[in-house]
């Protein structure tokens, strides 16, 4: 079938039909193609960056590219000076962050309740010990106040709480989290950790959609240290940024070789996320992949109508064809030639609306999701991938119409017989 | 030479069978320029369609410079039209989204010939039938006239053996079918063999020899000159 001569008259068929065939419907076929490219990459794309966007705002604003975390049995980081002090020897390594964290609850209206009975406003939370300066420029936190201020070096007695701690930001009644009601900066909160009870101020409000900063309290790391009546110097978690384009795994492997992996546990940013983000991120990429298929369908059946529809009006000349000896096959590629002029120029356009515009947009302007700041995922393999399914599909529901009306009877096509 | 053998076309529509050709038998030697007339009904597009292997008769052979049809293959008798016979329809049959010059080029490009060889080769035709000037016209751009000669330049172009043409002039007026026929006459007197379908018995004079068929027989095979034509 598809010997060089079938091909270039293919090729010279298909050409000519293209070039003078009506603007507007090559032009509809484009647009039909652009936009089940569009479907295949973006639908997926989208619901992958939603996922891929709670990673994102972990490690920007949480783990950096890796953490180094207390060991299960134990409550800090061992000799954390010496570990950190070697981190910094590491030209990958370009920023640390140390923090402490200890359990705790948080009580609002201490001052106002009359009786033990009356409930009281409080809620647990994680109390992370941090130093401003270097927690603003690891992670940005001070970006995230969303009322009152940050903290200062000199700070004392004062703390920022998560918006999932107050009732005024919270997603409404959740099972396990009991917000604190009328609680705004300038509020006195009463901390309690273990056995040591201490008023502050609240000085500001930190919002975001990563839960562990949603969900924690965070006071100068010398405060922290008091409370909890620690006077080691040892943290609960190291953040970790690495030089643009390292490798989060190669690093991590080198860690564990160096044998940090017995003081701490070393996982990328990726690890420390919890695992059901990874199985709805599949899960996402499955219903992605779902729906795309589904536009893959469409797109052939559109291309299947049109070639179909193509092939019969023009079925004399199909006939005619064969009668002056132009091989059945020849005139069949002519149309896999025109179906793939439709794919390829369908994704092409997609290409550039893609990346030239789609990718940078979402990038710039996140979409808002709740729990994400959802990007637009579509990497150069997968979308290179997805072209050739929709040029596959497109040829084969190109070739099949024009393989229908080409094998009928020569003289029924010349004269129009059924 | 084709030589046609017993050749009988039926068609079946539902119960009922028509028999269109009833056993013709006919030879056409090289160079004969033949006219096949006949009433309308009478078999003569039929019998044209199964000497230029357009369609498959019922029963019987049509031989090809000896070489039988009967059991060929759809891609041998597709090779055969392509290279040794030529069609003029009475529709002309160009392609309209190609060029009077492309449509020539096609069967050529068929062939094997490059795009450069077979433009050179369709410009010779196409110049041949007086179209020089209307290469680049599309058939929608050209006069029935022009198409039918644009037709027959393709039909022509690769030097076929034998040249079929059914009722080339049916759709033309009187000036464009006498340019017509005077090409086939030239064609003819270039040692061409031409067998040509008409029911208009002034051009069907032009043949050296005319068939009548009707009811699916030949009832008289003569020269033109036996026949009482001038």
């Amino acid at each position: 079938m598809f010997s060089p001569t079938n091909i270039r008259v293919g090729f010279y068929l298909a050409s000519r039909q293209i070039a003078r065939a009506s603007l507007w419907t090559t032009g509809l076929i484009v647009f039909v193609m652009l936009l089940t490219f569009l479907n295949l990459v973006v639908v997926t794309g989208i619901l992958v960056g939603l996922i891929e966007g709670i990673n994102e705002d972990y490690r920007t604003e949480y783990t950096g590219d890796l953490i180094l975390s207390a060991l299960p049995s134990k409550d800090y980081i061992e000799n954390t000076s010496a570990v950190a002090s070697f981190l910094r020897t590491l030209p990958e390594v370009t920023m640390l962050d140390l923090r402490y964290q200890a359990g705790g609850t948080v009580e609002a209206n201490y001052l106002s309740r009359t009786s033990d009975t009356e409930k009281a406003n409080a809620t647990g939370a994680q109390i992370v010990g941090i130093d401003p300066v270097a927690e603003n420029a690891f992670t940005g936190l001070g970006s995230h106040i969303i009322d009152g201020a940050y903290l200062a070096p000199g700070d004392y007695d004062q703390i920022l709480i998560g918006n999932l701690l107050l009732a005024q930001y919270a997603f409404g009644e959740q099972p396990g989290l009991s917000p604190l009601t009328n609680v705004y900066p300038g509020s006195k909160v009463r901390i309690t950790i273990g056995d040591i009870t201490r008023e502050m101020t609240v000085k500001g409000v930190v919002k975001s959609k990563v839960g562990q900063l949603a969900t924690s309290i965070f006071m100068p790391a010398g405060e922290l240290r008091t409370l909890a009546g620690r006077t080691d110097q040892n943290v609960a978690q190291i953040a970790v940024r690495l030089t643009p384009g390292s490798d989060p795994d190669a690093f991590q492997k080198l860690l564990l070789d160096s044998g940090i992996g017995e003081k701490a546990k070393v996982q990328t940013f990726e690890q420390s996320i919890p695992n059901g983000v990874a199985d709805i991120k599949n899960t996402f990429a499955m219903l992605g992949n779902g729906f795309s298929s589904i536009g893959l369908v469409v797109a052939g059946i559109t291309i299947f109508i049109v070639i179909f529809i193509n092939a019969i009006t023009r079925r004399k000349f199909i006939g005619i064809l064969k009668g002056i000896g132009v091989a059945g096959a020849a005139i069949e590629i002519s149309y896999i030639f025109q179906s793939l002029f439709y794919a390829l120029i369908g994704s092409g356009i997609g290409l550039v609306v893609l990346y030239g515009f789609l990718v940078p947009a979402v990038a710039a302007h996140p979409i808002d999701f709740p729990f994400s700041d959802g990007i637009l995922v579509a990497p150069a393999l997968d979308t290179f991938v997805r072209i050739l399914l929709l040029v596959g599909a497109t040829v084969v529901a190109g070739y099949l119409p024009a393989r229908m009306i080409v094998r009928k009877n020569t003289l029924d096509s010349i004269l129009g017989r059924n | 030479m084709i030589e046609v053998k017993h050749l009988v076309k039926s068609f079946k529509d539902g119960e009922r069978i028509t028999t269109v050709l009833k056993g013709i038998d006919l030879t056409v030697a090289d160079g004969e320029f033949i006219a096949i007339m006949g009433r309308s009904g009478a078999g003569k597009s039929t019998l044209m369609y199964q000497m230029s292997l357009l369609d498959e008769p019922t029963e019987g052979d049509v031989v090809v410079d000896g070489c039988s049809t009967r059991e060929m293959s759809t891609e041998a008798e597709t090779r055969m039209r392509l290279t040794m016979f030529g069609y003029v329809f009475q529709d002309y049959a160009l392609l309209p989204d190609l060029t009077a010059l492309e449509n020539v080029v096609l069967p050529l490009l068929m062939q094997g010939q490059s795009v450069r060889e077979a433009e050179v080769v369709a410009r010779e035709a196409l110049t041949e039938v007086g179209l020089e000037r209307r290469f680049a016209n599309l058939p929608s751009q050209l006069s029935g006239g022009e198409q039918q000669r644009a037709g027959i330049a393709r039909a022509i172009a690769h030097g076929p053996s034998v040249l079929f043409a059914d009722e080339p002039t049916a759709n033309l007026d009187r000036e464009s079918s006498d340019t017509i026929m005077t090409l086939f006459k030239e064609l003819h007197g270039a040692g061409q063999t031409t067998i040509m379908v008409t029911h208009e018995e002034e051009y069907a004079r032009v043949a050296e020899r005319i068939i009548m068929l009707d009811e699916g027989r030949i009832i008289s095979d003569e020269p033109v000159r036996d026949i009482g034509v001038p």
